[in-house]
C-alpha cells in the first residue's frame, strides 16, 4: 500500500509533510520552494483555476503603475472571476451564516442553502470543492518535489489536520474536499494534538501540555498527558472562527476610518488595506513603529502603527482566547502550576504580546523551537506514520470538543455524549412510539453545550422507520449514536425484538449530501481535461505575450541596433504570433514563439553586447570621478 | 482487575492504556473495512468502562446496577436533609427570574447565586471525599445489602445537587442573556 502523508490545511497557508529517515519533514510545494502554499484560490471566469502565490496577485487590489497612476487589476468577482481567501472559515457553514461584512467581499449564489455557495462566472463552488482545490495543489506540488528527487510516487492516502474545535459538519466537510481532489483521507486529526506529536516525539517527553493554537483563522487550546508514548487528550476547547484575520480586520478598520464606506466596501480598495494591515502587523513583531500606506486613486493613505496600538487592537481577540484555556483547564481538572509545557502553534503566536500573555497564564515561557507555522505539518506526518504501523507504542487518544445530544420534548437537548470524552465511544439510546401506529420516529441530533435545541446546532434529522404499526409505547428501538476516531457522528438502528437492522434516513443540517458528492466528482473529472488543455494554452498565451512585450520594448530603446532586412522579417513573424495568440491553437502559438526567438537572437545579442559596455564605461566614470 | 469499590487508580490507566494499543483504530488504519468497524466498536466500549470506574459516582451507580438498583429516573424525591436547601435555592432562583433584567437588584441576585453555586460545589466535594473513604471499607464489609443502601443514599444526595447546580446554571444563563 502507498504511503500516507500529513496535510494541514490551513486558513492562510496548507503544507504537505512525510516521515523521511525517522524524523518529519515539510515538503516544498510553493513558490521559490517554500513549503507554505497560500491557502488562496482564483477561479477566472472560464473556471480556470490556480492556487497559491500566483493566485495573490490575481486579488482584486489597487496598484501604483510606473507613471504613478493607481489602477484596480485582479479578478473583481462574481462573472469577472474571483479570487477565495481563508476558504475554511465558510467549512461546513450553512448559506445564512455567512458574515454580514463577507457578503461584500464576494458573490453568494445562494443564502439560504445548507452550504454556503459561491458564485463565479456561471459556475457555483461549495467551500468543500475549492479546498479540493488546494489539496490537489499540494499533491501535485509534492509529486513533483518528489519526482525532482528520484522518487516516483503517487499520493493518495493522507492525514489531514483540522481544528480541535471543529464542529461534525465542519468534518465532514474537510472529508469530502478530501474525496473530491481524489485522496483517501485515512483520518482526520486536531490541529494542536498534532502539534502535540511533532513537539512530543521530538522530545521524549512526558507530563501535561498545553497547546496554544491561535492561527489565520482559528483559535484551539488543548490539554494532553502525555505518558509512555500514549498521548492522551484531556480537554480541548476553542473558537473555530477566531484568528490573526480578526486583528487584520481590525487594523482595515482603523486604516479606513476617514474613506467613506462605499469606498470601504470596494474589493480593491479593501483588498489593498487588508495586504498592508497584514504586512504592518508581521512588521511590528521586530520593530516598535511601522508605517502602513495605501495608494487609492488619486488620494493615499498614510498613517504610523505602533505596536502598542496593535495591542490594544488585538487585545480583545486575546482576552477570548486566554478565556477558553480557563474553560479547557476546569474541563481538564488541572491547575496552571500542574502543565508541564506549553507549546505554540500557529503563525498568530509570532506576536509578542501572544507570547506574554500565554506566558503570564501558565506561569512559564511557551516552547517555540519548531515553527509554529510548520508543527502542525509535522505532527500530521508523524500520525500518517503510526497509522502506518510505524510508530512503535506511540498512541493518540483524542477526545470530541461539543457535547452531543437529541432535542427532547419541550425543545431541551438531552446530552448523550459529552464534551471532552475520549473518542472513538458510542452510547445507545432506546426510542419508541408516542401514539397507536406510528410508522416512524424522527430524532433531532444537536451538538453543543447550551441547554436549549434552539442554541444548539443542529447537525442531522433522522427518520427511523418504517416501524410495524402497533400500540403506542411497544416498538422497541435501539439506536447507537457513534462518534469515530475522526470525531464524526455514525448512526444505526436495531429493533431490540427481531434484533433487525433499521434503516436510518439522514437529512445532514448542512453540508452536502453523498449525491451532490457524487455529481461533483463527475464533474471534476470532466473538467481535469479540460482543465489541463485551457491551463497548457494560457501558458502558452502567456508566454507568447512576454516575448512580445519584450520584442516591443527592445525596438523602441534600440531600434538602431536591427540590421537592414532584419525587421520585416521580425515583424512578420510577430504579427502571425499576435493572431494565434488571440486562438486556441497552442501547438501554433508554441511554433511561432520559438520562430521569433530565433528571428531575434542576433538583434539581443548586440542588445547584450551594447548593454555590456555602457554598464563597463559606466563604472569607469564611476570609478574615476 | 478486580471487582472492587476502591479502585487503584493508576493500574486502571495503566490497564486503559494497554488495551488501547491492542484495540485502537489506529492500529487498523490500513486493515479491512469489518476490522476497522469492530475496532471502533471494541474502542468505544473500552473506552466507556474507563470513563465509568475512574469516575467515583459513576463507578459507583455502575455498582448499584450490578446488584440490580437504580437511582429513580430524574431523582424527583428530595433527600430528606436537603429539602431546606432545596426550598432556599429555589426561592433564590424564582427572585433572580423576576428581578428586572439588568437592573441592580438582578445583578446582586446574581452574584448572590453564583456564590450559592460554589457552595452547591463543595457540598459534592465533600461528599466525593466521603465516597472515597467509604470504598474501602464497603469492600470488606460482606453484607451487600446495607452496602447498596448507603452507597444509593450518598449517589442520591451527589445526584441531587447536581440537578441542582444545573437548574442555577440554566438560571444564571438566562439572566445573562436577557
Amino acid at each position: 500500500m502507498s504511503r500516507i502523508f500529513g496535510i494541514d490545511l490551513g486558513t492562510t497557508n496548507s503544507l504537505i509533510a512525510s516521515m523521511e529517515d525517522g524524523a518529519p519533514r515539510v515538503i516544498a510545494v510553493g513558490a521559490r520552494h517554500r513549503a507554505l502554499l497560500p491557502s488562496v484560490v482564483a477561479i477566472a471566469p472560464d473556471g480556470a483555476i490556480t492556487v497559491g502565490e500566483r493566485a495573490i496577485e490575481m486579488e482584486p487590489h489597487l496598484t501604483v503603475e510606473r507613471d504613478g497612476r493607481v489602477s484596480a487589476v485582479g479578478f473583481a468577482g462574481g462573472e469577472f472571476g474571483a479570487v477565495i481567501r481563508s476558504v475554511k472559515r465558510y467549512m461546513g457553514l450553512g448559506g445564512g451564516e455567512v458574515a454580514p461584512e463577507d457578503r461584500a467581499r464576494y458573490t453568494f449564489a445562494d443564502l439560504n442553502g445548507p452550504v454556503v455557495r459561491f458564485q463565479i462566472g456561471k459556475r457555483v463552488f461549495t467551500p468543500p470543492q475549492i479546498s479540493a482545490e488546494i489539496l490537489r495543489a499540494l499533491k501535485d506540488g509534492a509529486e513533483r518535489a518528489l519526482r525532482a528527487a528520484g522518487k516516483d510516487e503517487k499520493i493518495e492516502r493522507v492525514v489531514i489536520t483540522v481544528p480541535a474545535y471543529f464542529n461534525d459538519g465542519q468534518r465532514q466537510a474537510t472529508k469530502d474536499a478530501g474525496r473530491l481532489a481524489g485522496l483517501e483521507v485515512v483520518r482526520l486529526v486536531n490541529e494542536p494534538t498534532a502539534a502535540s506529536l511533532a513537539y512530543g516525539l521530538d522530545k521524549r517527553a512526558a507530563g501535561n501540555v498545553a497547546v496554544f493554537d491561535f492561527g489565520g483563522g482559528t483559535f484551539d487550546i488543548s490539554i494532553l498527558s502525555i505518558k509512555e508514548g500514549i498521548f492522551e487528550v484531556l480537554a480541548t476547547n476553542g473558537d473555530t472562527h477566531l484568528g490573526g484575520d480578526d486583528i487584520d480586520r481590525a487594523i482595515v478598520d482603523w486604516l479606513l476610518a476617514e474613506i467613506p464606506d462605499t469606498l470601504k466596501l470596494d474589493r480593491h480598495v479593501w483588498n489593498s488595506a487588508r495586504m498592508a494591515a497584514e504586512n504592518a502587523k508581521k512588521r511590528l513583531t521586530d520593530v516598535a513603529e511601522t508605517p502602513v500606506v495605501v495608494e487609492l486613486p488619486g488620494h493615499s493613505i498614510r498613517k504610523h502603527l505602533t505596536r502598542d496600538a496593535l495591542e490594544q487592537m488585538a487585545e480583545p481577540f486575546l482576552a477570548r482566547t486566554l478565556k477558553r484555556c480557563e474553560m479547557a483547564l476546569a474541563d481538564a481538572k488541572l491547575t496552571p502550576a500542574e502543565i508541564d509545557a506549553v507549546v505554540l502553534v500557529g503563525g498568530s503566536t509570532r506576536m509578542p504580546l501572544v507570547r506574554q500573555r500565554v506566558a503570564a497564564m501558565f506561569h512559564r515561557e511557551p516552547l517555540c523551537s519548531i515553527d509554529p507555522e510548520q508543527i502542525v505539518a509535522l505532527g500530521a506526518a508523524v500520525q500518517a506514520s503510526v497509522l502506518m504501523g510505524m510508530q512503535g507504542d506511540m498512541l493518540l487518544l483524542d477526545v470530541v470538543p461539543l457535547s452531543l445530544g437529541i432535542e427532547t420534548m419541550g425543545g431541551v437537548m438531552e446530552r448523550l455524549i459529552h464534551r471532552n470524552t475520549t473518542i472513538p465511544t458510542s452510547v445507545a439510546e432506546g426510542f419508541t412510539t408516542a401514539v397507536d401506529n406510528q410508522t416512524h420516529v424522527d430524532i433531532h441530533v444537536l451538538q453543543g453545550e447550551r441547554e436549549l435545541a434552539k442554541d444548539c446546532r443542529s447537525l442531522a434529522r433522522f427518520k427511523l422507520g418504517p416501524i410495524q404499526p402497533q400500540s403506542a409505547g411497544v416498538p422497541r428501538i435501539e439506536v447507537t449514536f457513534l462518534i469515530d476516531a475522526n470525531g464524526i457522528l455514525n448512526v444505526n438502528a436495531r429493533d431490540e425484538r427481531t434484533g433487525r437492522e433499521h434503516s436510518v434516513d439522514v437529512k445532514p443540517s448542512y453540508g452536502l449530501t453523498d449525491d451532490e458528492i457524487e455529481r461533483m466528482l463527475e464533474e471534476a473529472i470532466d473538467l481535469g481535461e479540460q482543465d489541463l488543455e485551457e491551463r497548457l494554452l494560457i501558458s502558452y498565451r502567456n508566454d507568447a505575450e512576454q516575448i512580445l512585450g519584450a520584442l516591443r520594448k527592445q525596438l523602441g530603446e534600440f531600434g538602431s541596433l536591427v540590421e537592414a532586412g532584419e525587421r520585416a522579417r521580425m515583424d512578420e513573424v510577430a504579427e502571425r504570433l499576435e493572431a494565434a495568440r488571440a486562438g486556441t491553437d497552442r501547438e501554433l502559438i508554441a511554433k511561432l514563439v520559438e520562430e521569433l526567438n530565433e528571428v531575434t537572437t542576433p538583434f539581443a545579442k548586440r542588445i547584450m553586447d551594447v548593454a555590456i559596455k555602457l554598464a563597463l564605461e559606466k563604472k569607469s566614470v564611476e570609478e574615476l570621478s | 482487575m478486580p471487582r472492587k469499590l476502591a479502585i487503584d487508580l493508576g493500574a486502571l490507566e495503566r490497564r486503559y492504556h494497554e488495551l488501547s494499543r491492542k484495540v485502537h483504530p489506529d492500529r487498523f488504519a490500513s486493515s479491512d473495512v469489518r476490522v476497522r468497524d469492530a475496532s471502533i466498536r471494541a474502542t468505544a466500549t473500552l473506552t466507556r468502562s474507563y470513563r465509568t470506574l475512574r469516575d467515583p459516582v459513576a463507578r459507583g451507580l455502575y455498582w448499584l446496577e450490578l446488584f440490580g438498583e437504580k437511582l429513580a429516573e430524574n431523582n424527583k424525591r428530595v433527600p430528606p436533609e436537603l429539602a431546606d436547601l432545596v426550598f432556599e435555592v429555589q426561592e433564590q432562583l424564582a427572585e433572580l427570574c423576576d428581578a428586572p433584567a439588568g437592573s441592580d437588584p438582578a445583578r446582586e441576585l446574581a452574584v448572590q447565586v453564583a456564590q450559592r453555586r460554589a457552595g452547591l460545589q463543595t457540598m459534592i466535594d465533600a461528599r466525593l471525599a466521603e465516597l472515597d473513604r467509604n470504598f474501602a471499607k464497603w469492600d470488606q464489609r460482606p453484607d451487600e445489602k446495607m452496602l447498596t443502601l448507603e452507597l444509593k443514599a450518598i449517589l442520591s444526595s451527589i445526584a441531587y445537587i447536581r440537578t441542582l447546580i444545573r437548574d442555577v446554571d440554566r438560571a444564571l444563563e438566562n439572566s445573562k442573556a436577557a
